[in-house]
This record gives structure tokens, sequence and C-alpha cells, in this order.
């Protein structure tokens, strides 16, 4: 494996960078948390304008027609800065299973998310639920959490028909059959909103059936992990900045923390675990690429390295703030709750462990 | 050397060393004595260099490869996966050598060069002693004039190979009333010169590589230093800098993450086989997590000497992670044997052994930049942290 970013992808990470460091602060995280919205449209509109959401869709639906790597750049700074926005689950997730699945209702929906008129939530197909796919495609059952489920204009779902063929479906949101609501208390990540829904006859598209469906599930857990993977490098990296920061501003008997080898070894340890999280997930960006039959073990060695140093890094930039690092008042707690969220959205370490020992075993 | 000349210049390498390696490596090896292994070790580097392969980067004129700095790091990554006796040469070829060449008069190298790139010579590096370690500028062997010439008293401390040594290069303390920096003086010195004896040091295992040396008046011509008086200090640092990405095997001379699985698939923890323990995965994932993530920073620090660049603080990372790692795997790997790991012999070839894992992994853990100060290192070069407090700062060495 011989791998880097070509110059053209380092320069839109870098606009991206400077982009979402000047739009996506932390005030103005705090204010999204305050209006109660369901997610930043104002920033997801600029993003649409920038061109984001149909990065990779092809250019004949309207896409820009760019690949994985330049959503794994994109990642990485929308990780660094926990952009309130269905980035993921609509760019980075739907948009590569539609391409996959093909067909009309398919390429619809892609000109619709490159057109910027539509959001995407996608169930986890791993996740357990209690839906029942009727005649006529139709949907019944109870379907908790998906993020932005509540607010999405469509659900991509796998569900099973009544001989147990897997299929995957489409889910327009806005319809009678469809009952959702926003699941407030219970979620631990403030800037991202999680939701569930209820289907009484909803009406369905079939995307893909069968074998067809159990492999494009199995890319997409991989896929995930490796975007993920960028996701949490980014928050890892703006983690430890903002510890490395405030460890030269505050002064503990007579000098900076930041000169003291306790916190001075800390941040050593975050930094090494950071170039080790980006090394794997380059490596995993080079197997998503290349479609490489080391996709699996890249993937899961990206998904576990990325899982443990945002947690390290968010867990030591909160110890080193000290008593002010757990109150709402610091920024802490931002990456503190979406490293922990990152680590079981596509299942947790010991998960991945165990399908990297699959892997080269 | 454009990529395609440096990939068919490797692939000779490579064929070159599976014809010669054998009779020099592995069951060739097993059984000798340490003194028995350095004579095989000194016929091995004069049939690398009658090929161009030993030193590949110092010049063909005195014995070297001629090559570039890529070509080395090439050749000593391919000459790993070999069990060569090359371990008594490598800081002689690794640090003075270089210095020799950079300070020596063109007879002086002419003379000295060959014979230590062929291994006919072994240079030593005494720099530590017992009361300066990691804080280098604070030794004390003290250099005073004497006519043409110097002479030097006091103590050397963890100098490897000193036993088999001809030549060394050394750090004096030779002005104590300036501060610690500023009042070093550097030479080199004929090993054999009257009043230097050298000790070797027994440890807690094996065969012992290292010693303390005492100077007892020993004399040393003033053409021998390296540097400007009170300069010593400057060419210290660029002596541990001269090699500039060291080249180490991925599992630091431990066992393989392989190996470790091997291990766990026989163990057994209750009935169940220990590859199923969430433990025991744990430990696997993280330490394969490290050894990807270590081969793409070893392929970038790769890059950047290609492109001329200095490498970053990969090294320190590199060296850092896999130290630690080696002791955890030899550890882990004991653990799960139980009482097997008894059966440990320790005049065997220790190639892939976890017992020599882990009992030879504290020593690269404070050798060569200690743990502590490698994370220093990160945390002022990567970070931009503070240095550490410093009360010696200008203050005048005897007044500390």
């Amino acid at each position: 494996m011989n791998f880097d970013f070509s110059d053209d992808q380092k320069m839109l990470a870098d606009h991206a960078r400077q982009f979402l460091g000047e739009t996506c602060t932390f005030d103005r995280l705090r204010e999204f948390v305050a209006s109660g919205e369901d997610y930043d449209r104002a920033l997801w509109q600029q993003m649409v304008e920038l061109g984001w959401p149909g990065l990779s869709v092809p250019e004949a639906a309207g896409g820009l027609g760019l690949g994985v790597l330049e959503l794994c750049l994109l990642s990485e700074e929308i990780g660094r800065v926990l952009a309130p926005v269905p980035f993921f689950s609509t760019v980075c997730q739907a948009v590569p299973l539609l391409e996959q699945a093909g067909g009309e209702v398919a390429d619809s929906l892609l000109a619709r998310i490159a057109a910027g008129t539509c959001t995407v939530a996608v169930a986890n197909p791993d996740q357990g639920h209690s839906l029942e796919l009727g005649g006529n495609s139709c949907l019944d059952g109870a379907l908790a959490p998906v993020a932005w489920l509540h607010c999405a204009d469509v659900l991509l779902v796998t569900a099973s028909e009544t001989d147990g063929t897997a299929v995957l479906l489409s889910v327009e949101l806005d319809q009678p059959g469809v009952q959702r609501e926003r699941l407030a208390a219970q979620v631990l990540d403030s800037v991202s909103a999680w939701g569930a829904a209820h289907f009484d006859k909803a009406l369905t598209t079939v995307l893909a059936r069968g074998e067809l469906v159990v492999a494009l599930n199995h890319k997409l857990r991989l896929r995930s992990a490796v975007l993920l993977a960028f996701e949490q490098l980014g928050g890892a990296d703006s983690a430890c900045t903002m510890a490395r920061d405030y460890s030269l501003e505050r002064y503990t008997f007579g000098r900076q923390i930041g000169g003291y080898q306790a916190i001075k070894h800390k941040l050593a340890d975050v930094r090494v675990a950071i170039e080790l999280a980006r090394s794997n997930a380059y490596y995993g960006a080079w197997a998503l690429y290349t479609d490489s039959p080391e996709l699996p073990r890249a993937a899961a060695l990206a998904r576990i390295s990325g899982t443990e140093t945002f947690t390290l890094a968010a867990e030591e930039n909160l110890q080193v703030h000290g008593g002010i690092g757990y109150t709402w008042e610091a920024n802490c707690h931002f990456y503190y709750q979406r490293a922990r969220l990152l680590a079981v959205a596509v299942g947790g370490p010991d998960q991945w462990a165990a399908e990297l020992l699959e892997s080269i075993r | 050397m454009n990529p395609q000349e440096l990939n068919d210049w490797l692939a000779t390498a490579r064929n070159w060393l599976q014809e010669q390696a054998p009779d020099y490596s592995g069951k060739a090896r097993q059984g000798l004595t340490m003194d028995e292994d350095l004579a095989l070790g000194r016929r091995w580097q004069a049939l690398k260099s009658d090929a161009g392969y030993a030193c590949i980067t110092l010049p063909r004129q005195y014995d070297g490869g001629g090559g570039t700095e890529m070509q080395k790091i090439l050749f000593e990554a391919e000459e790993k996966t070999w069990d060569l006796p090359n371990t008594y040469f490598g800081i002689s070829l690794g640090m003075p050598v270089p210095m020799l060449l950079r300070y020596g008069s063109e007879a002086v190298k002419d003379e000295l060069l060959p014979k230590a790139i062929r291994g006919e010579h072994i240079w030593c590096q005494l720099f530590s002693e017992p009361a300066a370690g990691s804080d280098l500028a604070a030794l004390t062997l003290k250099a005073t004039r004497d006519g043409d010439g110097w002479r030097l008293n006091g103590q050397k401390l963890w100098t490897s190979w000193a036993q088999y040594s001809d030549w060394g290069i050394i750090v004096t303390r030779s002005d104590p009333t300036v501060p610690k920096h500023a009042g070093l003086t550097y030479f080199y010195l004929d090993m054999k010169s009257e009043g230097v004896e050298v000790r070797t040091i027994r440890k807690l295992a094996g065969e012992s590589e290292i010693n303390e040396v005492f100077f007892n008046n020993v004399y040393v011509p003033d053409s021998q230093r390296m540097g400007e008086v009170g300069g010593g200090f400057k060419v210290a640092i660029e002596t541990l800098m001269v090699e500039r990405y060291a080249v180490s095997d991925e599992a630091c001379g431990g066992i393989s993450a392989e190996r470790f699985i091997d291990i766990a698939a026989r163990a057994r923890i209750g009935s169940r086989p220990a590859l199923e323990d969430g433990e025991v995965r744990r430990l696997l994932a993280d330490t394969l997590v490290e050894r990807q993530g270590l081969r793409s920073i070893h392929r970038r620090a790769m890059e950047a000497i290609a492109a001329g660049h200095e490498p970053g603080p990969e090294g320190a990372i590199r060296k850092l992670l896999i130290a630690k790692r080696r002791l955890l795997l030899g550890a882990a790997a004991m653990d799960l044997m139980g009482p097997d790991a008894l059966l440990y012999d320790s005049s065997a070839a220790q190639s892939n052994d976890p017992v020599n894992a882990w009992i030879e992994a504290p020593p690269i853990r404070i050798a060569g930049g200690t743990d502590e100060i490698l994370r220093n290192t990160i945390a002022e070069k990567v970070l931009r942290l503070p240095q550490d407090h410093r009360p010696d700062k200008g203050v005048p060495f005897n007044q500390l």
C-alpha cells in the first residue's frame, strides 16, 4: 500500500476546514442546542451551496462525481467541529447505497440529494426492530433509535419479506403512515439528534432484494467504519488541540500546567494515538478506494484506532481542564459525548476486535 | 536513483542476501559463544563490504557502499529479516564512524574507516556516566591540558561493546567554570591506550555487551579532538542525530503478532481457547492497530527522507511504542503459556521467543532516549509545550 491524498483533495480539505472553522463554532453549537432545531439547516444549506451532498453523486445525477477519498477528508473536517447536520447518513451512507442499488427510484433520490432537497436517515442493518413488511410493500412496526430519523425526508432500512428474503426499502417519511418523534432526553450527545418512528401501513419502495441486500449492507458497514474513523480522527485532533491550548493558558504553582510532565506526557500519549489513528484511517481509505480484499481488516483497524483515540483525547481534554471541564460552560462535553456516541454508533471496539481477528485468521 | 532503479537495486540486494545470509544466520549461529559469534559477524561485515552493502551511505573509497540513505534503510530492513550477527557493529558503524568521516584527517580516515567498515575494528561511544544519562551535559569525566594533548580522568558507564572496542569517541568536561553545555570537549581515542580499564557489567540476564570504562590519566593527542574546545555538546548532539532514522524491525526484536496468536490459539483460559478471551482479543487488536499505524508512519518517514527532508517525530513515536509493545506481548504470551514459559533456553537463538522478548525489553525502553524523554520530545517538538523546569540553566557547572 502506498497512499496519500492528492493536492486537489488536500485543497478541498483546507477549504472545508477554513469554512467550518469560521462557521461552525462552539457558540453556534450552543445556539443550535438552545434553538431546539432538528439540525442546523442554515449550515446544511451552505454545504448544499458548496456541493457537498452531491460530492460523490455521479455527474449524470447532478452531483460532482468525486469519490470516497473526498468524503474521508470532509468527514474529518466535520468531525473536527462536530457539525450538527445529517452529512454522515445522507452523504456517506445513503449515496453509495443508492448508487449500488440502482434503479429509477434510487436515481431520483440521488438527484434530490445532489440538489440539496433531500436528507436521508439510514437504519443500522444490525439494529433490532419490529418491522413487518406486508403486501404491496407496506411497512408496519417501530424503529428507534436512528440518527435524524425524526427530521429526514427519506429513510433507508432493511426489512424481511414474509419468506425471510432481505429487502432494502426507501420510505418517504412525510406520509400519513409514519409517526415520528425526536428522542430528546434519551440521547447522550446534545449536538446530534436521534429519532423514533412508528409505521402503520407506510408506503415503501423496494430498492434491492436478497443477496444484493446482504452484500450492500456488508459494504455499508465497512464503509461506515472507515468514514466514521475519519470523523473520530477530526474530533480527536480538535480535542487534543483544545487541551494543549488550555494547558498553556492555565497556571498552577507559578507556571503553565503544560510545562509539567504530568500534562506533557499525557498529551504526548494522545498525540501518538492520533498519529496511529491517522495512519489506520488512511489505510482504511486506501482499502475502500481500491476495493481491496484487505478492506475488512483495514476497516476494523481504522474503526478500533479511531474509537480508542477519540475516547482518549476527549477524556484527557476534560481532565486537563479540571473541574471547569465538567461544566456545561466549558466546551469539553461536546467532544466527551460525541466520542462515546461515535464509539457505539456502528459497533463497539470489542465487536470490531472480533471482526479483525476473523479477518486475519 | 529513481524508484525503478531503486527497486531493481533492492531486488539484487535481496537475491544476494538469499545466497549469502544463510551461512551467517539462524542455524549457523546456534550454540556459538559471543566471541565465536563476533568472529562470524566480522566475516559477514567484510563480505558485505566487498559487495558494497556495508555502510551503504559511506564513500566507496573507504569500503562503504557509496549509496543513499534510502538504499541503506531498505537494505537494513531486508537484512533484519535474517537473524545475522550484526549487533556488535550497530553502534560502531551507526555513530562513531560517520563522525570520523566528518571530523577525521584524510590520513586517519584512510587508515581507520576501512577497518571499521569491514568489521576488523569496533568503535564504542563513551557518553553516559554514573550521574549523566538523559542529562548528558551533566557529565564529569575530566579533560586537562598536557603539552600537545589532554589527560582524561573519570568514568563512563553503559558503554556497549567496549570490551571488544579498538577505538572510541568520548565527551569530556574540559572547563567546569562555565555552564554545563559550554564546558565540554569531544575526542576520539585508542581504547588500548594506557590507563583505560574496561569492566563488563553483569546484566540481570543474558550475555552482556555493557561496560563501565575507567580513565586513569589517559593521554589523548589534541589532533584527536573533534570540534572546538568547549564545543563538545554540539558534536555530541550531531552524533545522536547522524543516524537520521534508526531501522528496527517492527516487533523490536520481540515476538510478532502472529507468534502471539499462535500461542494464544494453543493456550486455554478455563475451558475456552485463550483466543476467545475478550482481554486477549483487545490486546491483540491494539497490537495490530499499532503495527499498522506504525507501518504508515514509517512509510511517511521514508518518503520524507527520499524527498530530502529531515524525518519528523516519527522515530520517537516508533521507538516509544515498539519497545513497550515488545514488553507487553512477551509478558502476555508468558502468562498464557504458564509454567511452560520456564522451559526457556537462554543459549538458543532467541528470535521470536516470548521469554527473550520480555526479559530483554527493559533496556530498550531506557537506552537511546527513555520513554520519558521521548514523551518530552513529542510534547515539546510536536505539541510545542514548554520545556521542563531546569534550575541549572546558565549556572557555572562547578557551582551546581
